[in-house]
């Protein structure tokens, strides 16, 4: 059954070849029983020989989400999930241990250089001297393939891991962390994913510790009908720093997945968390057909004095998307900030944006989010500013800025500013606009092609997002910003 | 008049103004001198009570009511309005106020006490005309020392008068305060403020500074016009001389690591200005 | 949805409210009806200072027809709960401007809550409302623009400032956009902030006493709200209550 879809994915992936990365490799998958019940949760932790602890954990969260509502937004127009018409946990057969990474699994690697990893990080792979260094954790499906560069991390005392390994390796630290910035009983897609979570990256920085590269995960959806429960944790401890990024990828499917991560971070005093998200999962077609739903929890506690998190992200792909990576500033003289560039076209459905809580003296955030809406999709940001009462001295500065191509999309600024503290500085602007014919035509009368022009007009427009991205990600994403939009005008 | 005494303090935690000693008579102009970051600016702020420039010792007095006898013609020596040259007050035609302890006032209450504090950056108050401004707070001084408020009239007359005298157009008295001034009007809508609140002492932050030539004589001879009494006192603080030789000093102090380090005569601002701060202060 | 149900939390356009309050005045009266016929013009005031335990729920239906116009002016100070509810229809080439005012003290919720439609092109909105919270008060604006699909040439623009004089009040925004035109301007801007703590050390350094101070920059903060009402008896009677509701706050 799976490889009749398989077939017919491809063959629909050859016939449109619109989605630069629609294709699907032939991995033997190791599946859990489709559907969800208490059972598919105890699998999934036997399958991954999790301790006691964590079983009852999972098993207390899949208790707590059957009694939960299925959420309904505004803003976004979504199918019904059926929950059980899917397989929660999809793992490569295990082969033996890899010594290095000729020995992954060709097949892995034909994958990884079909999505255009960038550049970068193929010659790190292919091991070019001189080449920036990248740690690539890669998730492939639900179960992390190939780590490289471990043992240099581990010389800093850096702990790079998949959050599997973690649990075994490193219980304590999981344990201490592991659902205090994202509460499981956050919200309904939070607490599926406490139970059935199958992969992720924990990443855990030792204090004064300067991580010595920058640590990437690319995940990618692979297996047809399987949801996606990656669960992230990164503890920077005291005056440590990490740059973390996040790529993702899905070849092209029919049928709607469920992307439902976790992403966790802490910093402690004087720590810095810089996370960087390329997200261009498979939209769906031009009609709205397939395409990813992706509902990630993504949170960042500040706990510390003067600690820091910056949260970049350039999200172009699923079908629709709904999250709001945001800052629990309760740390005094803590720093919280997103950039975002979030681009819509065809059917899509964005309803993205962030939280910015403020609990600490002297806490401080800025948020610069770059909507792009074209063809009939809807782009909508949707932030909010919160002072606590006991919150001196706070300032935020918002600034929330729309494209719109065409005259079928839409572009909406939901932004809530609550201020209980009469020191704070609160800033808010919007503003909404179209790229003028002006501009086209002058672009174009100096010999660019409508497309390129509008590629151009439109990073010109999130240049302040996208400088805030990684070296590697910048080039992708600026590229990603241009192929999301084809078509988009004329 | 004005009496400093170790004065020490702290912005923001951290140490500016170490031991601070100065002691100005009436009747007399001094300069501050000092390479930036010496301290200037905070003193000028302390002595006006700003918020967040917390002293951590010392002593300021400050008599309003102190004349210099010598310097007033005509005074006679033997009526009980004489003043004691050391400071100790007897009384005055003015107020019955003795010597105040400055540093135990809100900055309200030593502006009405008769200090003024001329900005290095005057603040910009959208909304709020300048006349409305200076009209209130004429008024709340004066009720504060136990005097009638002008009146409307009154008040436009001392107003046009004084800007008569900086050489500022009415239209502009009229305008929100400092909003959409140039730097020089600025500093030239401060001494007309000065003017017309007509205070005992005078502490000027960079008054000089984005004048050009011709501002900076109208400004230094409204400074002599308003300021150059027997019963009031000037502190000028500056970086250059230029402004010396529109308002002369009596005394020239070099401020440096938040302490006086050498005080002298006119002639001491011109020796600054050619050997530099360094030079001097390490002498 | 039966429309005489008591709002929640979970209705956007409630979420800041007083429900315990709005619970004792429920349901609300019909919202008042203002039809301006095309090319016409007209000026509504509202001074909404019910006393200090009422509820006072306005609610108005505003429809301006194509090349009409209509300014507003409220000022908000009355009331337990006073929440002012203006939705705008309008039509091509019409224009609405809204001028509003909260000043809150004690345990007050006061909310301005606004829609304005632009449902077909070449329409224009202002709204710009200024709000002074003191005590426990809690001063609400929730203001959504939405320009239709064929609402080219839309101009909307919203200014929403709020003041906090105490850290017990709370001043909450929701300025929101919801745009399906691409042809279009609209701005929103929206600070929360408090006094100027350098503009009123230099009233001190001149002498003011801080309560004249923060009356006079209020009042400047607000100045400019009623500036547009042409009767003058009406702008006087504006301008005089909400003198005396910030020198009662002072």
């Amino acid at each position: 059954m799976t490889e009749v879809k398989d077939a017919a994915a491809r063959d629909a992936a050859k016939k449109l070849e619109t989605y630069e990365w629609g294709f699907s490799s032939d991995i033997e998958q190791d599946f859990a029983p489709k559907g969800l019940s208490e059972e598919t949760v105890r699998f999934i932790s036997a399958k991954k020989n999790e301790p006691q602890w964590m079983l009852d954990w999972r098993l207390k969260a899949f208790a707590l989400w059957q009694t939960m509502e299925s959420p309904d937004w505004a803003k976004l127009d979504i199918a019904p999930i059926d929950y059980q018409d899917a397989y929660y946990y999809a793992a490569p057969k295990p082969r033996k241990e890899l010594a290095s990474l000729d020995e992954v699994d060709p097949e892995i690697l034909r994958v990884y250089e079909k999505l255009g990893i960038p550049i970068a990080e193929q010659e790190v792979l292919a091991g070019v001297a001189g080449s920036r260094k990248v740690a690539v954790d890669a998730v492939f499906d639900s179960v992390s393939v190939a780590t490289t560069f471990r043992k240099e991390l581990e010389e800093a005392g850096v702990i790079f891991r998949s959050i599997s390994e973690a649990v075994r390796e490193f219980p304590d630290l999981v344990r201490k962390y592991l659902g205090k910035v994202v509460p499981m009983h956050d919200n309904y897609f939070a607490t599926l994913n406490c139970a059935v979570f199958s992969d992720g990256t924990f990443v855990y920085i030792p204090e004064g510790v300067r991580c010595p590269m920058e640590l990437s995960t690319y995940f990618r959806i692979n297996a047809e009908n399987t949801g996606q429960f990656e669960r992230t944790l990164i503890v920077a401890d005291k005056g440590s720093y990490v740059s973390y990024l996040e790529g993702c990828t899905a070849p092209m499917r029919d049928e709607n997945q469920l992307h439902a991560a976790v992403v966790e971070l802490v910093a402690l005093d004087d720590a810095e968390i810089k996370y960087s998200t390329v997200q261009n999962w498979y939209p769906g077609d031009a009609d709205g057909k397939g395409g990813i739903y992706n509902f990630v929890t993504k949170r960042a506690l500040c706990q510390g004095r003067n600690s820091k998190v910056s949260w970049t992200q350039v999200e172009t792909g699923s079908a629709i998307t709904w999250k709001y990576p945001s800052c629990v500033l309760s740390g005094e003289n803590s720093v919280g900030e997103f950039y975002s560039v979030a681009v819509t076209n065809n059917r899509q459905q964005a309803d993205t944006g962030t939280k910015m809580i403020h609990l600490g003296k002297g806490s401080r955030s800025t948020i610069v989010s770059k909507g792009i809406s074209a063809g009939r999709s809807n782009n909508t940001y949707r932030g909010l500013v919160r002072v606590a009462a006991n919150a001196e001295g706070v300032r935020n500065f918002t600034q929330c800025d729309s494209l719109l191509l065409g005259s079928e999309c839409g572009a909406h600024t939901v932004p809530y500013i609550e201020v209980k503290n009469p020191s704070a500085t609160i800033e808010h602007e919007a503003t909404t606009s179209k790229i003028s014919d002006d501009q086209l035509f002058y672009a174009m009368q100096r010999g660019l092609g409508q497309e390129e022009a509008v590629a151009l007009i439109v990073n010109g427009f999130a240049k302040e997002v996208l400088q805030q991205l990684p070296m590697e990600f910048a080039v992708e994403a600026q590229k990603l910003l241009g192929i999301s939009l084809e078509g988009s005008v004329g | 008049m004005l009496q400093i005494t170790n004065l020490s303090n702290t912005v923001a935690d951290k140490p500016i103004l170490k031991g601070l000693s100065l002691t100005i008579q009436p009747g007399e102009i001094h300069a501050i001198m000092g390479p930036n970051g010496a301290g200037k600016s905070t003193l000028a702020y302390t002595l006006g009570g700003r918020p967040g420039y917390e002293v951590t010792g010392g002593t300021v007095t400050f008599q309003s009511n102190s004349v210099r006898p010598e310097l007033v013609e005509g005074l006679s020596f033997s009526g009980d309005k004489r003043e004691e040259k050391d400071g100790a007050s007897t009384g005055s035609a003015r107020t019955d106020v003795g010597a105040i302890d400055l540093l135990a006032l809100d900055p309200h209450e030593r502006a009405a006490a008769g200090l003024f504090l001329g900005f290095q950056y005057p603040v910009e108050i959208p909304g709020v005309s300048n006349l409305q401004f200076l009209r209130e707070s004429l008024n709340s001084q004066r009720k504060a020392r136990g005097e009638a408020p002008l009146s409307g009239g009154e008040f436009i007359k001392l107003a046009k008068e004084k800007a008569a005298l900086l050489g500022m157009d009415m239209d502009m008295l009229k305008r929100p305060v400092n909003v959409g001034f140039s730097g020089g009007e600025k500093k030239r809508n401060e001494m007309v403020q000065m003017g017309i609140l007509d205070p005992k002492l005078a502490i000027l932050d960079e008054t000089d500074s984005g004048l050009d030539i011709d501002a900076l004589r109208i400004v230094g001879a409204g400074i002599n016009a308003i300021m150059r009494k027997p019963d009031k006192a000037v502190l000028l603080i500056t970086h250059y001389q230029r402004l010396l030789d529109y308002v002369k000093p009596d005394f020239v102090h070099v401020l440096a690591g938040g302490r006086i380090v050498k005080s002298g005569g006119p002639e001491l601002a011109l020796e600054l200005e050619r050997e530099g701060y360094a030079e001097v202060v390490a002498a | 949805m039966n429309a005489l149900a008591l709002p929640t939390r979970r209705d956007e356009a409630w979420r800041y409210s007083d429900l315990d309050a709005l619970a004792t005045a429920w349901p609300a009266a019909a919202p008042e009806l203002i039809i301006v016929r095309a090319g016409d013009s007209a000026a509504h005031v509202l001074l909404q200072d019910a006393p200090d335990d009422a509820v006072a729920i306005r609610d108005y239906r505003v429809e301006i027809a194509a090349g009409g116009s209509c300014g507003f002016h409220v000022l908000n100070i009355g009331g337990k709960l006073g929440r002012v509810t203006i939705s705008v229809t309008l039509g091509e080439g019409a224009h609405f401007a809204l001028h509003g005012a909260i000043i809150g003290g004690c345990e007050q919720t006061l909310e301005i809550v606004t829609t304005v439609h632009h449902a077909a092109p070449g329409a224009t909105s202002e709204q710009v409302v200024r709000s002074v919270l003191a005590g426990r008060a809690t001063g609400n604006y929730l203001g959504k623009i939405a320009v239709a699909r064929d609402a080219q040439k839309t101009d909307a623009s919203q200014s929403v400032k709020a003041m906090l004089l105490d850290r017990t009040a709370t001043a909450n925004a929701k300025p929101e956009l919801e745009i399906y035109a691409d042809d279009v301007k609209c701005a929103h801007g929206a600070t929360v902030g408090e006094l100027d703590k350098s503009a009123l050390f230099y009233m001190a350094s001149r002498g003011l006493d801080p309560a004249t101070a923060q009356t006079l920059l209020l009042r400047a903060f607000v100045a400019g709200v009623f500036d547009g009402i042409a009767d003058d008896a009406k702008r006087e009677r504006f301008e005089a209550a909400a003198l005396a509701k910030l020198e009662a706050l002072a």
